[in-house]
């Protein structure tokens, strides 16, 4: 592990859909992040809407930078024995279990918690539904009671929790806001009358030196707020797990500040009418997941082909087909840089957190202008969900630039694909004076004619043009973590998983194996100098990745000629840090000569 | 292939830890059960005042890791109390309303520190010592070179006075009829077990009957107990050492007779063939004084829940009832007890 | 109305294009489609209607699918996009969102419209995106060279249907009607002025104007859809017919054999665009209500 001498806790709370879990999570997190602590969270949630499924909200708080969620929880609170149980195992040693001492009917054995939990963890049973009733005449607020038990045990201040609970219901009637206040109250009151027997520490965290907003969301919030940012003009959407939620906080946000919001009949229309309003100018954008990305390929093509800008967030989940669609995956790599027909790139940005979903999705709209082609943002649905706090920038650096007016060469037809030295052609909109022009998902020449013969020129000048996207200032299509020069074992990742990378890296350091982590956030065009360098310096590559062909590994070493060693898992959780650690010591032992290929876990190679 | 036998043992204290040790000993398939109300697994009880001691982390004083009670396949149930044993169905019945079956029952319960009748309305003024999160209140509670006032002043009390005198605190004790429980000892051998402990500095208020206790957060030594005299006696932290009162409540529908303890033939078995009991709980049949007697003391709290769990494995061992109990002055000077002894 | 036309050829039609002026309108390509074929009055019918109309076509946007009708904004002086085959509506309601100034003409032919783009047409008409939607059908595809086409008659032999159509074709008038279009209209490219008469009603309807032209294939429908046959076939819509009453336009929108020519339905109600304009005031708490 890294350098922990501040906190670093995670916290789970489990319990059944209706139960308030996720909720609790929430204000959990929030009230976190307001003391400010770093946090990272992912809720799990069942697909179906109503019923008793299980709902978990994990947590992490730490005062130093975490980069994904542990494999042990140091709390587990249940709201529902059924389904904590099974979760016991995954509180540490010496960690505690919150439960409710209480039932209100009768179990057989094995029915409750305390049965579960082994002889090093530490049982915090309490009546957590009889501190609700007496509170709130009600036992709904038993998800708000757990939150003050917990604040009570671990010492973590109250205002901040009751901060959130006020403005979390703020819409609600007042109330609401008291009992839920009165709630925390006594759960507190019960918490720090407890003697404290576990390990579980939380101490105060760094203070924050510039002062900066600190904003807790997920990755799709983020994505909202990048695109809110760069003012996001249009939007079409079509309902898709685990991309609908950036649909529903878009259809908030977008019409106060004069925003069109469009839910469509289905993907097809949405990139379809995304590529209409960026023809005109405006910015827009569509998310989906995979099935929907699959929908959308054809489009994508005419947006390569017709240089028009358009944003699409894709958050993969374990595919093929309808696949499963609450769980996460990084499958859909081939299809977001390859899908569609032809030789049609397009710029495909996969960042590897939430501040990273923020970030990406401000740019994406500048960087599909400047290119003139649809920039894909690829998440999935562990990124998607899950929580992070966020430094946004402090004044609006992602607002659109003024548009320059083309200059009419008179007596010269208006070029919309003129060829150029930067491959980038002046853009006209549709409305401006004198440059009318006809745009086609046919090859075409320079005026926008459907035209055969020019199609190896159109071709070279499609692909060229992206080849300094690479550069785009202020974005980091690739970055390496951990030792510099020559290391033994470098880690190459994207996505979600190079969270838990990061930590797999720094614990392979910790215990004196050099080596060091990349990761590359930009797919297409593939910033391959970074890549060949980073090659370079190791002497040995592995490639962790949550699906099973190996797709990032196959794009790489498709580009660099070099083999890789895969990790790939499809097991619909993310990757787990002690089996990419574990292979880093395996390679490590092991030693590059052996490397005379790549060895796949998992698919053939 | 049947099912394999379950037994249950209520208590993690010494009979009870013991007797799952002894049952796993000799039978590697039944299934054991222990339930216990404390939060913590097995530690020895008179190890408690070590955490004045420096052992204030809880697993400095366990006596087993907590790893060994998967490695002997033991369930141990912490914060668990048993509400109702039905003899009849042989079933437990939990505070928090999980219902657990037994083939063969155990009872180690204990006993809990006895408050004086007149005194228990006081009790949350009090500081008791009967686990370790108590034992970590009253050093929580005690300042450096504090003063802990101890009412009655049975020998697990003594043994934290001792302790507390040697860690730089101050005790004071208001003797009555349990001082030195259990051991029944004449009013000159009292006297003169007492001048061992007022030559080490304790205290002592001889046989003055408290009547209340108060509490004045705002001041230092904020602890009052008055005495019938009127006195006012200042400390810290108010105790009471006023020896055990057995812990059977939960055991009125098991089918048992009570008196003040589960009553026990010399084989440990109540009246119930299912249900056998152990340590403070149970008052054994003593044949030549043709009368159930408590044996308190912590080798004979051990060595009894090992019989037990041999006699529920089909043994008949006999409780030796003619153990020694005696309590005297040492060579060195200092006291010696057969109830510390383990 | 019910006069006689013969097939319009480009020549004659230049020379009275430059007679009315509206030459402006049309692109310096020439159009590609085979001479005789109904889409030329298409061309026609659009310039005409602009210019009438007095739109500038800087702020015309002609947007098609794919087919021999989806050419067409290569062949106008407007700004167009020629997008996939059955996805001008969905874009065609982009471009409208992106940019409300523009005047929106979305177009294309029945294979392009009713097979792979159905879906997309309900929704465009429910919404009322406030644009034209003229579609050109021949019963036929046109562009792979002679296939059947979802209003192609029962017992047509076409290439992919050699021993017959069977199926039923669709009734694109009753489909436009029930998914709530706000202006439902049948034009007739052998009736010119007629036809661009109806372009320019469509165009200046406030909401969806849907104006189905009935065209002949000149090159792979020898047997149905012909100037000879649809010259016989075409009739007006009765005198007393009232375009206001959904259930007539139906009625009359039943009688697919004795295809009627004129507006069938147009209602007044709110567009897309200011659909949404009230939902940002509302969202905004701006709303005056």
């Amino acid at each position: 592990m890294m350098n922990k001498a501040g906190t670093d806790i995670q916290i789970a709370i489990c319990g059944s859909a209706g139960d308030g879990t996720i909720a609790s999570g929430d204000i959990m997190k929030r009230a976190a992040a307001l003391m400010g602590f770093n946090v990272i969270a992912f809720d799990v949630y069942p697909p179906e809407i109503r019923g008793f499924g299980k709902c978990i909200s994990r947590i992490r708080i730490s005062s130093q930078q975490a980069y994904s969620l542990k494999q042990e929880s140091d709390i587990l609170v249940s709201l529902n024995d059924m389904h904590a149980i099974p979760h016991v195992g995954e509180v540490r040693d010496f960690g505690a279990v919150i439960y409710d001492d209480h039932l209100v009917s009768r179990v057989a054995e094995g029915g409750h918690i305390s049965a579960h939990i082994n002889p090093a963890q530490i049982p915090y049973g309490f009546s957590i539904r009889q501190i609700s009733e007496q509170a709130t005449n009600s036992a709904r607020s038993r998800n708000i009671v757990i939150l003050g038990y917990v604040a009570g045990l671990f010492n973590l201040p109250g205002e901040h929790f009751r901060k959130v609970i006020k403005s979390k219901f703020a819409t609600k009637a007042q109330a609401v806001v008291d009992d839920n206040t009165k709630a925390f109250d006594a759960g507190l009151r019960a918490g720090r009358a407890v003697f404290k027997l576990d390990d579980v520490e939380v101490r105060e965290p760094a203070e924050d030196a510039n002062g900066a907003e600190v904003v807790m969301m997920t990755g799709n919030g983020a994505v909202v707020r990048g695109f809110m940012e760069a003012g996001i003009q249009s939007y079409f959407g079509y309902p898709i797990t685990p991309a609908t939620s950036i649909m529903e906080r878009l259809a908030v946000e977008m019409p106060p500040v004069g925003g069109k919001f469009l839910q469509t009949e289905d993907e097809i229309s949405a990139i379809a009418a995304a590529i209409g309003a960026g023809y005109t100018g405006s910015r827009a954008a569509t998310a989906t997941s995979g099935p929907g990305l699959a929908l959308m390929a054809e489009m994508l093509g005419l947006g390569v082909m017709a240089e028009v800008p358009v944003v699409v967030v894709v958050s993969q989940r374990g595919g093929p087909s309808t696949g499963l669609p609450t769980k996460t995956e990084q499958s859909d790599l081939n299809l977001a840089v390859f899908g569609g027909s032809g030789d049609a790139q397009r710029i495909v940005l996969a960042p590897t957190n939430v501040e990273g979903c923020y970030r990406c999705a401000a740019m994406a709209f500048d960087i599909a202008e400047t290119y003139q082609v649809p920039v894909i943002l690829l998440i999935d649905l562990y990124l998607s969900n899950r929580y992070e706090t966020v430094v946004p920038s402090s004044e609006n650096a992602f607002a659109p630039k003024p548009r320059v007016p083309l200059k009419l060469v008179k007596g010269k037809p208006y070029e919309r694909f003129a060829l150029t030295e930067n491959h980038i052609s002046p853009r006209a909109l549709p409305g401006e004076e004198g440059l009318m022009h006809t745009i086609t998902g046919l090859e075409h020449n320079e005026l926008g004619r459907p035209n055969d013969a020019i199609h190896m020129t159109m071709t070279i000048k499609r692909h060229e043009k992206l080849k300094n996207a690479i550069n785009y200032e202020g974005l980091n299509v690739s970055k390496r973590f951990g030792d510099t020069g020559r290391v033994n074992v470098g880690i190459l990742g994207w996505g979600s998983t190079f969270g838990e990378i990061l930590e797999a890296m720094y614990e392979a350091q910790a215990e004196g194996i050099s080596c060091s982590a990349m990761k590359v956030v930009m797919l297409s065009p593939l910033p391959v100098d970074a890549l060949r360098a980073f090659f370079n310096d190791c002497d040995q590559i592995l490639v962790p990745e949550l699906n099973y062909e190996g797709q990032f590994a196959n794009l790489v070493s498709g580009a660099l000629g070099r083999p890789v060693t895969r990790l790939n898992r499809a097991i619909g959780t993310p990757m787990v840090v002690d089996e990419i650690l574990a292979e880093v010591r395996r390679l490590y032992i092991q030693g590059p000569d052996t490397q005379d290929g790549a060895r796949a876990t998992g698919a053939g190679s | 292939m049947s099912t394999p036998i379950h037994n249950v043992i209520i208590g993690s204290g010494s009979a009870g830890f013991g007797a799952a040790r002894t049952l796993r000993k000799s039978d590697d398939k039944c299934r054991i059960t222990m339930i216990t109300m404390d939060s913590l697994p097995f530690y020895h009880r008179y190890d408690l005042p070590q955490v004045f001691r420096g052992k204030q982390d809880w697993r400095d004083l366990l006596d087993v890791p907590p790893a060994y009670y998967d490695e002997m396949d033991i369930k141990l149930r912490r914060c668990s109390r048993v509400v109702d044993v039905e003899g009849a169905a042989q079933k437990i019945t939990l505070a928090h309303q999980e219902a657990v079956g037994y083939d063969r029952l155990l009872v180690c319960a204990g006993g809990r520190g006895y408050i004086p009748e007149n005194l228990t309305s006081y009790a949350g003024l009090m500081h008791g010592f009967g686990s370790f999160e108590a034992a970590m209140r009253v050093y929580r509670d005690l300042p450096a070179g504090g003063t802990a006032i101890m009412i009655g002043g049975d020998m697990v009390g003594i043994d934290l006075a001792l302790t507390l005198l040697d860690t730089g605190y101050k005790v004071t004790l208001i003797t009555n009829g349990q001082t030195f429980w259990p051991h029944e000892i004449s009013q000159e051998e009292q006297a003169r077990l007492l001048e061992v402990l007022a030559a080490k500095g304790v205290t002592i208020f001889k046989d003055s009957r408290p009547v209340g206790v108060s509490r004045d957060n705002a001041q230092h030594a904020a602890s009052c107990v008055t005495l019938e005299d009127g006195t006012e006696v200042f400390g810290d932290v108010v105790m009471s050492f006023c020896g055990l009162a057995s812990s059977v409540e939960f055991m009125l529908g098991a089918d048992v007779d009570i008196e003040r303890g589960l009553l026990v033939n010399p084989e440990l078995r109540t009246s119930n063939e299912t249900i056998w009991a152990a340590g403070d709980v149970c008052q054994i049949w003593h044949d030549q004084e043709k009368a159930y007697r408590f044996y308190h003391g912590w080798k004979n709290v051990r060595v009894m829940g090992e019989l037990a769990s041999r006699n529920m494995q089909g043994a008949h061992e006999i409780f030796d009832v003619d153990i020694e109990d005696t309590i005297g002055i040492g060579p060195d000077g200092q006291l010696r007890s057969t109830f510390w002894t383990h | 109305m019910n006069e006689h036309v013969k097939p319009v050829y480009l020549e004659e039609k230049l020379e009275e294009i430059r007679a009315d002026g509206h030459q402006e309108y049309r692109s310096k390509s020439l159009p590609t489609w085979c001479p005789g074929c109904g889409y030329f009055s298409m061309a026609e019918g659009l310039t005409f209607a602009l210019k009438r109309l007095g739109i500038e076509y800087k702020d015309v946007v002609t947007v098609s699918g794919i087919g021999c009708a989806s050419r067409f904004p290569f062949f106008v002086n407007t700004y167009g996009f020629h997008t996939l085959h059955g996805r001008v509506l969905p874009v065609a309601t982009g471009i409208k969102i992106g940019n409300e100034d523009l005047t929106v003409v979305a177009v294309g032919g029945d294979g392009d419209a009713f097979a792979i783009g159905g879906g997309h047409i309900p929704h465009a008409a429910r919404r009322n995106v406030n644009l034209t939607y003229l579609v050109f059908d021949n019963g036929i595809y046109g562009l792979t060279k002679g296939q059947a086409s979802p209003t192609s008659a029962v017992g047509f032999k076409t290439s992919s249907t050699p021993y017959e159509n069977g199926d039923v074709p669709l009734n694109p008038l009753m489909m436009l009607l029930s998914y709530g279009a706000s202006w439902v209209g049948q034009a007739y490219a052998g009736h010119q002025h007629h036809l661009a008469d109806m372009i320019t009603e469509a165009m200046a309807h406030r909401g969806f104007s849907f104006l189905r032209v009935l065209s002949p294939c000149v090159t792979f429908d020898k047997t149905n859809n012909t100037y000879a046959n649809l010259n016989m076939a075409a009739r007006g819509l009765p005198e007393d017919h009232d375009s206001s009453d959904l259930m007539a336009a139906m009625a009359e929108a039943a009688q697919a054999d004795h295809p009627a020519l004129g507006v069938y339905y147009k209602e007044d109600r709110p567009t897309l665009d200011e659909v949404m304009a009230a939902t940002n005031r509302r969202a905004a708490g701006t709303d005056p209500a």
